[in-house]
Protein backbone atom coordinates (compact mmCIF):
# COMPACT_ATOMS: atom_id res chain seq x y z
CA UNK A 1 0.00 0.00 0.00
CA UNK A 2 1.32 3.33 -1.05
CA UNK A 3 -1.75 5.93 -0.26
CA UNK A 4 -1.87 7.95 2.65
CA UNK A 5 -2.51 6.56 6.10
CA UNK A 6 -6.02 7.84 7.89
CA UNK A 7 -5.70 10.28 10.98
CA UNK A 8 -5.98 8.43 13.90
CA UNK A 9 -7.66 11.34 15.59
CA UNK A 10 -10.11 11.17 13.00
CA UNK A 11 -10.82 7.38 13.44
CA UNK A 12 -10.09 6.77 16.60
CA UNK A 13 -8.37 3.32 16.35
CA UNK A 14 -4.50 4.09 17.11
CA UNK A 15 -3.27 0.31 16.19
CA UNK A 16 -4.98 0.50 12.36
CA UNK A 17 -3.43 3.80 11.97
CA UNK A 18 0.18 2.92 12.91
CA UNK A 19 -0.62 -0.49 10.96
CA UNK A 20 -1.59 1.48 7.94
CA UNK A 21 1.42 4.00 8.32
CA UNK A 22 4.06 1.80 8.20
CA UNK A 23 2.64 -0.12 5.22
CA UNK A 24 3.22 3.88 3.35
CA UNK A 25 6.29 2.74 0.80
CA UNK A 26 6.61 6.30 -0.23
CA UNK A 27 6.14 9.84 1.73
CA UNK A 28 3.22 11.58 0.86
CA UNK A 29 2.45 15.30 -0.21
CA UNK A 30 3.17 17.88 2.58
CA UNK A 31 6.90 15.95 3.05
CA UNK A 32 9.47 18.14 3.26
CA UNK A 33 12.15 16.23 1.50
CA UNK A 34 15.66 16.22 3.18
CA UNK A 35 14.37 18.14 6.14
CA UNK A 36 16.38 17.86 9.56
CA UNK A 37 15.67 19.42 13.10
CA UNK A 38 16.53 18.92 16.32
CA UNK A 39 13.65 19.04 17.77
CA UNK A 40 11.98 16.65 19.55
CA UNK A 41 8.45 15.10 18.79
CA UNK A 42 6.43 16.72 20.95
CA UNK A 43 8.40 20.45 19.94
CA UNK A 44 7.31 19.36 16.50
CA UNK A 45 3.52 18.72 17.20
CA UNK A 46 3.29 21.64 19.00
CA UNK A 47 4.94 23.93 16.81
CA UNK A 48 2.52 22.28 13.94
CA UNK A 49 -0.10 23.73 16.16
CA UNK A 50 1.06 27.02 15.50
CA UNK A 51 1.22 26.78 11.74
CA UNK A 52 4.87 26.75 11.66
CA UNK A 53 7.12 23.96 10.35
CA UNK A 54 10.85 23.26 11.09
CA UNK A 55 12.82 23.54 7.84
CA UNK A 56 16.39 22.38 8.98
CA UNK A 57 19.30 21.85 11.24
CA UNK A 58 21.20 25.27 11.11
CA UNK A 59 24.72 25.64 12.97
CA UNK A 60 27.02 29.30 13.21
CA UNK A 61 30.18 29.13 14.64
CA UNK A 62 32.89 31.84 15.55
CA UNK A 63 36.65 31.49 17.22
CA UNK A 64 38.37 35.13 18.21
CA UNK A 65 41.97 35.17 19.13
CA UNK A 66 43.24 37.31 21.65
CA UNK A 67 46.26 38.18 23.25
CA UNK A 68 46.95 36.21 26.26
CA UNK A 69 48.47 39.44 27.79
CA UNK A 70 45.49 40.99 28.01
CA UNK A 71 44.52 39.00 31.21
CA UNK A 72 47.59 40.33 33.40
CA UNK A 73 46.68 42.75 36.82
CA UNK A 74 45.01 45.74 35.47
CA UNK A 75 42.10 48.21 36.03
CA UNK A 76 38.77 48.55 34.67
CA UNK A 77 37.05 46.88 32.12
CA UNK A 78 39.25 44.74 29.50
CA UNK A 79 38.32 46.01 26.42
CA UNK A 80 39.48 43.43 23.83
CA UNK A 81 38.18 40.53 25.74
CA UNK A 82 34.52 42.54 25.77
CA UNK A 83 34.85 43.01 22.12
CA UNK A 84 36.09 39.56 20.81
CA UNK A 85 33.59 38.03 22.52
CA UNK A 86 30.77 40.65 21.13
CA UNK A 87 32.58 39.59 17.62
CA UNK A 88 32.39 36.00 17.99
CA UNK A 89 28.60 36.06 18.91
CA UNK A 90 28.03 38.58 16.13
CA UNK A 91 29.89 36.25 13.49
CA UNK A 92 28.62 33.00 14.61
CA UNK A 93 24.99 34.69 14.47
CA UNK A 94 25.52 36.04 10.97
CA UNK A 95 26.59 32.46 9.59
CA UNK A 96 22.99 31.10 11.39
CA UNK A 97 21.37 33.27 10.07
CA UNK A 98 22.81 32.92 6.88
CA UNK A 99 22.03 28.92 7.01
CA UNK A 100 18.60 30.07 7.52
CA UNK A 101 18.13 32.50 4.89
CA UNK A 102 19.42 29.98 2.62
CA UNK A 103 16.42 27.36 2.98
CA UNK A 104 13.64 29.93 3.45
CA UNK A 105 13.31 30.18 6.72
CA UNK A 106 11.75 32.71 8.83
CA UNK A 107 13.50 32.31 11.77
CA UNK A 108 15.99 30.04 13.85
CA UNK A 109 14.09 28.95 17.42
CA UNK A 110 15.86 26.37 19.90
CA UNK A 111 19.27 27.46 19.64
CA UNK A 112 21.82 26.05 21.91
CA UNK A 113 25.09 28.01 23.32
CA UNK A 114 28.04 27.07 23.74
CA UNK A 115 31.06 29.42 24.74
CA UNK A 116 34.46 28.43 25.69
CA UNK A 117 36.28 31.46 26.61
CA UNK A 118 40.14 30.57 27.13
CA UNK A 119 43.17 32.49 27.66
CA UNK A 120 44.30 32.27 23.75
CA UNK A 121 40.76 32.87 22.04
CA UNK A 122 37.13 32.43 22.77
CA UNK A 123 34.50 30.27 20.96
CA UNK A 124 31.03 30.58 20.27
CA UNK A 125 28.80 27.79 18.52
CA UNK A 126 25.65 27.87 17.81
CA UNK A 127 23.09 25.31 16.73
CA UNK A 128 19.23 25.34 16.06
CA UNK A 129 16.45 24.48 13.86
CA UNK A 130 15.45 26.82 11.12
CA UNK A 131 11.55 27.53 10.90
CA UNK A 132 8.79 29.30 8.96
CA UNK A 133 4.90 29.07 8.76
CA UNK A 134 4.41 26.05 6.17
CA UNK A 135 4.15 27.08 2.70
CA UNK A 136 4.97 30.67 3.37
CA UNK A 137 6.89 32.30 0.66
CA UNK A 138 10.53 33.61 1.69
CA UNK A 139 10.61 37.15 3.39
CA UNK A 140 13.59 39.44 2.92
CA UNK A 141 17.14 38.35 5.03
CA UNK A 142 16.65 41.56 7.99
CA UNK A 143 13.66 39.85 9.01
CA UNK A 144 14.86 36.73 9.64
CA UNK A 145 14.98 36.07 13.92
CA UNK A 146 17.56 34.36 15.54
CA UNK A 147 15.98 32.92 19.28
CA UNK A 148 17.43 30.81 21.92
CA UNK A 149 13.70 29.81 23.46
CA UNK A 150 12.17 26.41 22.77
CA UNK A 151 9.78 25.55 20.59
CA UNK A 152 7.57 24.92 22.98
CA UNK A 153 8.23 28.56 24.74
CA UNK A 154 8.21 30.12 20.87
CA UNK A 155 4.66 28.75 19.92
CA UNK A 156 3.65 29.91 23.47
CA UNK A 157 5.11 33.47 22.61
CA UNK A 158 3.42 33.64 19.53
CA UNK A 159 0.28 32.89 20.79
CA UNK A 160 0.39 35.05 23.46
CA UNK A 161 0.56 37.83 20.63
CA UNK A 162 4.14 38.29 20.55
CA UNK A 163 6.86 37.44 18.04
CA UNK A 164 10.70 36.92 18.21
CA UNK A 165 13.18 39.47 16.32
CA UNK A 166 16.79 38.96 17.91
CA UNK A 167 19.12 37.33 20.06
CA UNK A 168 20.55 40.10 22.01
CA UNK A 169 23.60 39.70 23.82
CA UNK A 170 25.99 41.55 25.88
CA UNK A 171 29.15 40.66 27.86
CA UNK A 172 31.90 41.96 29.94
CA UNK A 173 35.15 41.47 31.05
CA UNK A 174 36.62 43.06 33.88
CA UNK A 175 39.96 43.60 36.27
CA UNK A 176 39.08 42.96 40.05
CA UNK A 177 41.67 45.78 41.40
CA UNK A 178 44.34 44.71 43.50
CA UNK A 179 44.01 45.33 47.18
CA UNK A 180 46.55 46.95 49.19
CA UNK A 181 49.19 44.93 50.68
CA UNK A 182 48.31 46.09 53.55
CA UNK A 183 44.62 45.38 53.26
CA UNK A 184 45.37 41.80 52.03
CA UNK A 185 47.31 40.94 55.11
CA UNK A 186 44.76 42.04 57.39
CA UNK A 187 42.03 40.51 55.90
CA UNK A 188 43.62 37.34 55.30
CA UNK A 189 42.17 35.73 58.69
CA UNK A 190 38.94 37.78 58.56
CA UNK A 191 35.81 36.94 57.33
CA UNK A 192 35.15 40.15 55.58
CA UNK A 193 33.64 41.26 51.78
CA UNK A 194 36.23 41.81 49.29
CA UNK A 195 35.05 44.68 47.65
CA UNK A 196 37.30 45.21 44.85
CA UNK A 197 35.52 41.74 43.76
CA UNK A 198 31.71 42.96 44.56
CA UNK A 199 32.53 45.94 42.46
CA UNK A 200 33.91 44.37 39.94
CA UNK A 201 30.54 41.94 39.44
CA UNK A 202 28.90 45.20 39.48
CA UNK A 203 31.04 47.21 37.11
CA UNK A 204 30.67 43.90 34.18
CA UNK A 205 27.18 43.10 34.98
CA UNK A 206 26.12 47.00 34.52
CA UNK A 207 28.24 47.37 31.28
CA UNK A 208 27.06 43.56 29.98
CA UNK A 209 23.81 44.38 30.77
CA UNK A 210 23.98 47.88 29.17
CA UNK A 211 24.71 46.50 26.27
CA UNK A 212 22.16 43.61 25.95
CA UNK A 213 19.63 46.09 26.03
CA UNK A 214 21.49 48.16 23.45
CA UNK A 215 21.15 45.34 21.49
CA UNK A 216 17.51 45.30 22.03
CA UNK A 217 16.97 48.58 20.87
CA UNK A 218 19.02 48.12 18.14
CA UNK A 219 16.30 45.45 17.18
CA UNK A 220 13.49 47.08 17.64
CA UNK A 221 12.52 45.48 20.14
CA UNK A 222 10.21 45.97 23.28
CA UNK A 223 12.10 43.56 25.78
CA UNK A 224 13.97 40.79 26.33
CA UNK A 225 12.88 37.16 27.78
CA UNK A 226 14.35 33.99 29.20
CA UNK A 227 17.75 36.09 29.56
CA UNK A 228 20.76 33.52 30.35
CA UNK A 229 23.36 34.63 32.62
CA UNK A 230 26.53 33.80 33.70
CA UNK A 231 29.22 35.30 35.67
CA UNK A 232 32.54 34.72 37.71
CA UNK A 233 36.32 34.96 37.78
CA UNK A 234 37.96 32.84 35.13
CA UNK A 235 39.61 29.72 35.60
CA UNK A 236 42.65 30.85 34.15
CA UNK A 237 42.75 34.14 35.62
CA UNK A 238 40.65 34.54 39.23
CA UNK A 239 41.64 38.34 39.00
CA UNK A 240 39.28 38.57 36.20
CA UNK A 241 35.86 38.64 36.46
CA UNK A 242 33.52 37.89 33.14
CA UNK A 243 29.87 38.70 32.94
CA UNK A 244 27.93 37.56 30.27
CA UNK A 245 24.07 38.06 29.45
CA UNK A 246 21.81 36.87 26.28
CA UNK A 247 18.14 36.47 25.40
CA UNK A 248 15.40 36.56 23.02
CA UNK A 249 14.26 40.28 22.17
CA UNK A 250 10.30 40.47 21.48
CA UNK A 251 7.85 42.65 19.90
CA UNK A 252 3.88 42.58 20.46
CA UNK A 253 2.76 40.92 17.30
CA UNK A 254 0.11 43.17 15.05
CA UNK A 255 -2.85 41.64 16.47
CA UNK A 256 -3.59 41.74 20.23
CA UNK A 257 -3.81 38.31 21.35
CA UNK A 258 -3.28 36.89 25.57
CA UNK A 259 -3.33 33.41 26.98
CA UNK A 260 -6.09 32.33 28.96
CA UNK A 261 -5.53 29.21 30.88
CA UNK A 262 -6.88 26.73 32.72
CA UNK A 263 -6.31 26.31 36.62
CA UNK A 264 -5.98 22.74 37.31
CA UNK A 265 -5.00 20.79 40.69
CA UNK A 266 -3.16 17.64 40.25
CA UNK A 267 -4.79 14.70 42.42
CA UNK A 268 -0.83 13.31 42.53
CA UNK A 269 1.09 13.74 45.24
CA UNK A 270 4.17 15.56 44.85
CA UNK A 271 6.86 13.39 46.89
CA UNK A 272 6.23 10.61 48.86
CA UNK A 273 5.88 11.75 52.60
CA UNK A 274 6.20 9.06 54.11
CA UNK A 275 9.62 7.31 54.62
CA UNK A 276 10.22 4.47 55.03
CA UNK A 277 14.06 3.80 54.87
CA UNK A 278 14.65 4.95 59.07
CA UNK A 279 12.02 1.88 59.73
CA UNK A 280 14.71 -0.84 58.41
CA UNK B 1 20.34 -10.25 5.01
CA UNK B 2 23.23 -13.03 6.18
CA UNK B 3 22.57 -14.84 9.07
CA UNK B 4 25.79 -15.09 11.10
CA UNK B 5 23.97 -15.10 14.47
CA UNK B 6 25.71 -17.66 17.25
CA UNK B 7 24.02 -20.55 17.91
CA UNK B 8 23.29 -19.28 21.82
CA UNK B 9 21.71 -16.63 20.33
CA UNK B 10 19.06 -18.62 18.16
CA UNK B 11 18.37 -20.67 21.20
CA UNK B 12 17.87 -17.31 23.45
CA UNK B 13 15.62 -15.81 21.01
CA UNK B 14 13.34 -19.08 20.66
CA UNK B 15 13.27 -19.10 24.60
CA UNK B 16 9.50 -17.98 24.54
CA UNK B 17 9.59 -15.64 27.03
CA UNK B 18 9.97 -12.50 25.69
CA UNK B 19 12.73 -10.09 26.93
CA UNK B 20 12.33 -5.84 26.02
CA UNK B 21 13.87 -2.64 27.55
CA UNK B 22 10.87 -1.38 27.80
CA UNK B 23 9.58 0.66 31.09
CA UNK B 24 6.49 -0.21 31.99
CA UNK B 25 4.79 3.15 30.99
CA UNK B 26 6.63 2.05 27.67
CA UNK B 27 5.58 -1.01 27.19
CA UNK B 28 1.52 0.20 28.05
CA UNK B 29 1.59 2.26 24.97
CA UNK B 30 2.95 -0.32 22.89
CA UNK B 31 -0.04 -2.29 23.27
CA UNK B 32 -2.13 0.53 22.68
CA UNK B 33 -0.44 1.12 19.54
CA UNK B 34 -1.14 -2.87 18.59
CA UNK B 35 2.88 -3.65 19.06
CA UNK B 36 3.91 -6.59 20.67
CA UNK B 37 7.43 -6.78 22.00
CA UNK B 38 9.04 -9.78 21.32
CA UNK B 39 12.74 -9.63 22.35
CA UNK B 40 15.54 -6.91 23.00
CA UNK B 41 17.53 -7.06 20.53
CA UNK B 42 21.26 -6.17 20.17
CA UNK B 43 24.55 -5.94 17.88
CA UNK B 44 28.30 -5.71 18.91
CA UNK B 45 31.00 -4.65 16.91
CA UNK B 46 34.46 -4.01 17.74
CA UNK B 47 37.17 -2.18 15.62
CA UNK B 48 40.60 -1.86 15.42
CA UNK B 49 41.16 1.87 14.75
CA UNK B 50 43.44 1.98 12.12
CA UNK B 51 45.62 4.35 11.18
CA UNK B 52 45.74 6.24 8.07
CA UNK B 53 47.71 7.72 5.20
CA UNK B 54 48.10 11.34 7.37
CA UNK B 55 48.24 9.56 10.94
CA UNK B 56 51.39 7.74 10.67
CA UNK B 57 53.39 10.88 10.02
CA UNK B 58 52.34 12.37 13.32
CA UNK B 59 54.82 12.62 16.30
CA UNK B 60 57.84 14.05 14.30
CA UNK B 61 57.54 13.15 11.17
CA UNK B 62 54.14 14.96 9.97
CA UNK B 63 55.37 18.04 11.80
CA UNK B 64 59.02 18.32 10.37
CA UNK B 65 57.49 17.45 6.90
CA UNK B 66 55.13 20.40 7.41
CA UNK B 67 57.49 22.83 8.50
CA UNK B 68 59.81 21.83 5.53
CA UNK B 69 56.92 22.06 3.23
CA UNK B 70 55.63 19.12 2.45
CA UNK B 71 52.45 17.95 2.84
CA UNK B 72 50.70 15.10 4.44
CA UNK B 73 49.10 12.35 1.90
CA UNK B 74 45.33 12.91 2.27
CA UNK B 75 42.69 10.54 0.95
CA UNK B 76 41.30 11.39 -2.28
CA UNK B 77 37.45 12.55 -2.15
CA UNK B 78 37.36 14.03 1.01
CA UNK B 79 37.72 17.67 2.25
CA UNK B 80 41.10 19.47 1.88
CA UNK B 81 42.17 23.56 2.15
CA UNK B 82 45.30 24.60 2.05
CA UNK B 83 47.12 27.92 4.54
CA UNK B 84 49.99 29.14 3.42
CA UNK B 85 52.50 31.02 5.82
CA UNK B 86 52.40 34.56 4.97
CA UNK B 87 56.36 35.10 6.18
CA UNK B 88 59.61 34.61 4.56
CA UNK B 89 61.74 31.69 5.66
CA UNK B 90 61.50 32.26 9.79
CA UNK B 91 63.45 28.81 11.14
CA UNK B 92 63.49 25.71 10.44
CA UNK B 93 60.85 24.66 12.59
CA UNK B 94 58.48 27.19 11.32
CA UNK B 95 55.75 26.01 9.90
CA UNK B 96 56.00 27.02 6.31
CA UNK B 97 52.09 26.29 5.43
CA UNK B 98 49.00 24.20 7.42
CA UNK B 99 46.15 22.27 6.31
CA UNK B 100 42.39 21.61 7.07
CA UNK B 101 41.87 17.32 5.66
CA UNK B 102 39.07 15.03 5.86
CA UNK B 103 39.78 11.70 7.89
CA UNK B 104 38.04 9.50 5.81
CA UNK B 105 39.72 6.41 6.42
CA UNK B 106 38.61 7.39 10.02
CA UNK B 107 34.78 7.99 9.21
CA UNK B 108 34.98 4.75 6.71
CA UNK B 109 35.71 2.55 9.70
CA UNK B 110 33.61 4.67 12.03
CA UNK B 111 30.72 3.58 9.60
CA UNK B 112 32.01 0.22 9.48
CA UNK B 113 31.75 -0.78 12.70
CA UNK B 114 28.15 0.97 13.13
CA UNK B 115 26.70 -0.48 10.18
CA UNK B 116 28.03 -3.99 11.16
CA UNK B 117 26.52 -3.33 14.97
CA UNK B 118 23.69 -2.16 13.48
CA UNK B 119 23.01 -4.96 10.87
CA UNK B 120 23.44 -7.92 13.97
CA UNK B 121 20.51 -6.29 15.67
CA UNK B 122 18.81 -6.53 13.02
CA UNK B 123 19.40 -10.33 12.38
CA UNK B 124 18.71 -10.83 15.82
CA UNK B 125 15.09 -8.51 14.97
CA UNK B 126 14.37 -11.01 11.33
CA UNK B 127 14.86 -13.97 13.42
CA UNK B 128 12.44 -12.90 15.78
CA UNK B 129 10.13 -11.94 12.77
CA UNK B 130 9.85 -8.37 13.72
CA UNK B 131 8.66 -5.93 12.10
CA UNK B 132 10.36 -2.70 13.68
CA UNK B 133 12.86 -2.05 17.04
CA UNK B 134 11.80 0.57 19.20
CA UNK B 135 14.21 2.38 21.87
CA UNK B 136 16.61 2.01 19.69
CA UNK B 137 19.93 2.95 21.56
CA UNK B 138 23.61 3.69 20.83
CA UNK B 139 27.02 3.49 22.72
CA UNK B 140 30.39 3.67 20.86
CA UNK B 141 32.87 3.78 23.63
CA UNK B 142 36.25 2.93 23.27
CA UNK B 143 37.73 -0.66 24.70
CA UNK B 144 40.22 -1.27 27.59
CA UNK B 145 42.74 -2.15 24.39
CA UNK B 146 44.26 1.33 23.06
CA UNK B 147 42.74 1.99 19.66
CA UNK B 148 39.69 -0.28 19.70
CA UNK B 149 36.21 0.78 19.60
CA UNK B 150 33.18 -1.05 20.66
CA UNK B 151 30.19 -0.05 19.14
CA UNK B 152 27.00 -1.52 20.48
CA UNK B 153 23.41 -1.11 19.63
CA UNK B 154 20.38 -2.28 21.78
CA UNK B 155 16.49 -1.82 20.89
CA UNK B 156 13.30 -3.62 21.55
CA UNK B 157 12.12 -5.70 18.49
CA UNK B 158 8.25 -5.29 18.30
CA UNK B 159 5.70 -7.15 15.71
CA UNK B 160 2.71 -5.60 14.33
CA UNK B 161 -0.33 -8.31 13.82
CA UNK B 162 -1.94 -7.96 10.67
CA UNK B 163 0.48 -6.57 8.79
CA UNK B 164 3.36 -7.71 6.12
CA UNK B 165 6.42 -8.13 7.67
CA UNK B 166 9.23 -5.63 5.54
CA UNK B 167 12.48 -7.06 4.66
CA UNK B 168 14.22 -5.26 6.79
CA UNK B 169 12.63 -3.90 10.26
CA UNK B 170 12.53 -0.18 10.70
CA UNK B 171 14.03 1.00 13.68
CA UNK B 172 13.26 4.19 15.60
CA UNK B 173 14.99 5.62 19.31
CA UNK B 174 11.57 6.74 20.11
CA UNK B 175 9.21 4.28 22.32
CA UNK B 176 6.39 4.49 24.04
CA UNK B 177 4.09 7.47 24.00
CA UNK B 178 6.63 9.38 22.11
CA UNK B 179 6.22 7.10 18.82
CA UNK B 180 2.34 6.93 19.61
CA UNK B 181 2.83 10.84 19.21
CA UNK B 182 4.93 10.24 15.66
CA UNK B 183 2.22 7.85 14.65
CA UNK B 184 -0.40 10.28 15.56
CA UNK B 185 1.09 13.20 13.67
CA UNK B 186 1.04 11.32 10.89
CA UNK B 187 4.49 9.81 10.40
CA UNK B 188 6.18 6.20 10.54
CA UNK B 189 9.56 5.60 11.98
CA UNK B 190 11.95 4.49 8.74
CA UNK B 191 15.07 3.81 10.45
CA UNK B 192 17.77 5.27 13.08
CA UNK B 193 20.78 7.27 11.31
CA UNK B 194 24.06 7.67 12.76
CA UNK B 195 26.61 9.52 10.72
CA UNK B 196 30.35 10.89 11.63
CA UNK B 197 32.79 13.34 10.43
CA UNK B 198 36.30 13.71 10.92
CA UNK B 199 38.19 16.83 9.89
CA UNK B 200 42.09 17.00 11.39
CA UNK B 201 43.51 20.63 11.05
CA UNK B 202 47.54 21.04 11.00
CA UNK B 203 47.73 24.41 11.96
CA UNK B 204 49.64 27.26 9.54
CA UNK B 205 52.04 29.38 11.53
CA UNK B 206 49.26 32.23 12.18
CA UNK B 207 46.51 29.56 13.56
CA UNK B 208 49.26 27.64 15.84
CA UNK B 209 50.29 31.32 17.16
CA UNK B 210 47.11 32.51 17.42
CA UNK B 211 45.43 29.60 19.44
CA UNK B 212 48.88 29.68 21.47
CA UNK B 213 48.77 32.86 23.32
CA UNK B 214 51.03 34.31 20.46
CA UNK B 215 48.89 36.69 18.80
CA UNK B 216 50.55 39.62 20.61
CA UNK B 217 53.81 38.30 18.06
CA UNK B 218 52.00 38.86 14.55
CA UNK B 219 49.40 41.46 15.23
CA UNK B 220 48.64 44.42 17.00
CA UNK B 221 47.04 43.38 20.51
CA UNK B 222 44.56 46.24 19.73
CA UNK B 223 42.18 44.12 18.59
CA UNK B 224 40.87 40.53 18.13
CA UNK B 225 41.13 38.33 15.04
CA UNK B 226 39.01 35.60 14.00
CA UNK B 227 41.12 32.29 13.31
CA UNK B 228 40.26 31.55 10.15
CA UNK B 229 41.39 27.92 9.55
CA UNK B 230 39.63 26.56 12.77
CA UNK B 231 36.50 28.16 12.44
CA UNK B 232 36.50 26.80 8.42
CA UNK B 233 37.78 23.07 9.97
CA UNK B 234 35.23 22.83 12.43
CA UNK B 235 32.08 24.03 9.84
CA UNK B 236 33.14 21.88 7.13
CA UNK B 237 33.20 18.82 9.82
CA UNK B 238 29.01 20.14 10.81
CA UNK B 239 28.27 20.69 6.74
CA UNK B 240 29.68 16.96 6.25
CA UNK B 241 27.40 15.68 8.84
CA UNK B 242 24.26 17.17 8.02
CA UNK B 243 24.88 16.81 3.94
CA UNK B 244 25.85 12.57 4.93
CA UNK B 245 22.80 12.65 6.79
CA UNK B 246 20.43 14.12 3.99
CA UNK B 247 21.74 12.10 1.32
CA UNK B 248 20.14 8.96 3.19
CA UNK B 249 17.06 10.25 3.67
CA UNK B 250 15.79 9.91 -0.03
CA UNK B 251 12.37 11.80 0.42
CA UNK B 252 11.73 11.50 3.64
CA UNK B 253 12.56 13.88 7.42
CA UNK B 254 15.22 13.33 9.88
CA UNK B 255 13.70 14.23 13.17
CA UNK B 256 15.27 14.45 16.99
CA UNK B 257 19.18 15.08 15.60
CA UNK B 258 21.40 14.99 17.84
CA UNK B 259 25.01 16.73 17.07
CA UNK B 260 27.52 15.65 19.03
CA UNK B 261 30.91 17.42 18.70
CA UNK B 262 33.92 16.03 20.34
CA UNK B 263 38.23 17.53 19.96
CA UNK B 264 41.43 16.52 21.48
CA UNK B 265 44.58 18.10 20.82
CA UNK B 266 47.43 15.48 20.22
CA UNK B 267 50.12 18.15 20.11
CA UNK B 268 50.42 21.69 19.65
CA UNK B 269 48.42 22.92 16.80
CA UNK B 270 47.44 19.16 15.99
CA UNK B 271 43.54 19.58 16.49
CA UNK B 272 41.01 16.35 15.63
CA UNK B 273 37.68 17.22 15.30
CA UNK B 274 35.21 15.11 14.92
CA UNK B 275 30.96 15.25 14.73
CA UNK B 276 28.66 12.61 15.43
CA UNK B 277 24.76 13.46 14.17
CA UNK B 278 21.96 10.92 15.19
CA UNK B 279 18.58 11.15 14.30
CA UNK B 280 14.88 9.41 13.24
CA UNK B 281 14.50 9.15 9.63
CA UNK B 282 10.81 9.14 9.50
CA UNK B 283 8.22 9.32 6.52
CA UNK B 284 5.12 11.43 6.36
CA UNK B 285 2.33 9.07 5.65
CA UNK B 286 -0.76 11.05 5.49
CA UNK B 287 -0.74 14.38 5.08
CA UNK B 288 -0.28 16.69 7.33
CA UNK B 289 -3.26 17.20 9.91
CA UNK B 290 -1.74 19.54 13.15
CA UNK B 291 -3.42 19.52 16.30
CA UNK B 292 -5.15 22.92 17.56
CA UNK B 293 -2.81 24.38 20.06
CA UNK B 294 -3.30 22.56 22.92
CA UNK B 295 -5.00 24.81 25.88
CA UNK B 296 -2.18 26.19 28.51
CA UNK B 297 -2.98 24.84 32.21
CA UNK B 298 -1.50 26.76 35.26
CA UNK B 299 -1.26 23.93 37.88
CA UNK B 300 -2.50 24.65 41.83
CA UNK B 301 0.05 22.99 44.57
Amino acid sequence: MTGAAPSPNASGDLPAAVRQALAVAEPVGGARAGLTSDLTIDETLILHSVAWAPRDLVVGLSVQSVPSSIWSWGSGEIELASRAHARAFAHAVARLHAEAVAVGAHGVVGVHVERRILASHIEVELVGTAVAPADAPRIPDGQVFVSDLSARDFALLLAGGWRPVALAVGASFTYAPRRAVGAALRQQTQNVELTNYTAALYDARSTAMERMQRAALDAHGAGIVDVTVTEGPLRFAAHAIGFTAWGTVVVPASSSQTIDPLTVVSLDDAVNAFDVAPLA
Amino acid sequence: MSDDLPEAAHGRLQGGAFTSGLSVADLAACHAMGLEPVGLVQGFCAMQWGYGPARTGFGGGLGMGFASGLAPSVARGGYVENYQCPHAMVSAEHRQWGQNYEQTWVEQSWHDGYDAASRRMLEEATALGAHGVVGVVDTVASLVESGVVEFHLLGTAVVVSGLERPATPWTSSLAGQRLAKLFEAGYAPVSTIAVVSSVRVWASCMTEYFMGSGAGLWSSPSDSVEIDQLVSARTRARQLVRERARSQLRGDELHGVDLRVSEREPGPGDIDIEVQLRGNRVRRARPADPLTFPRPTVALS
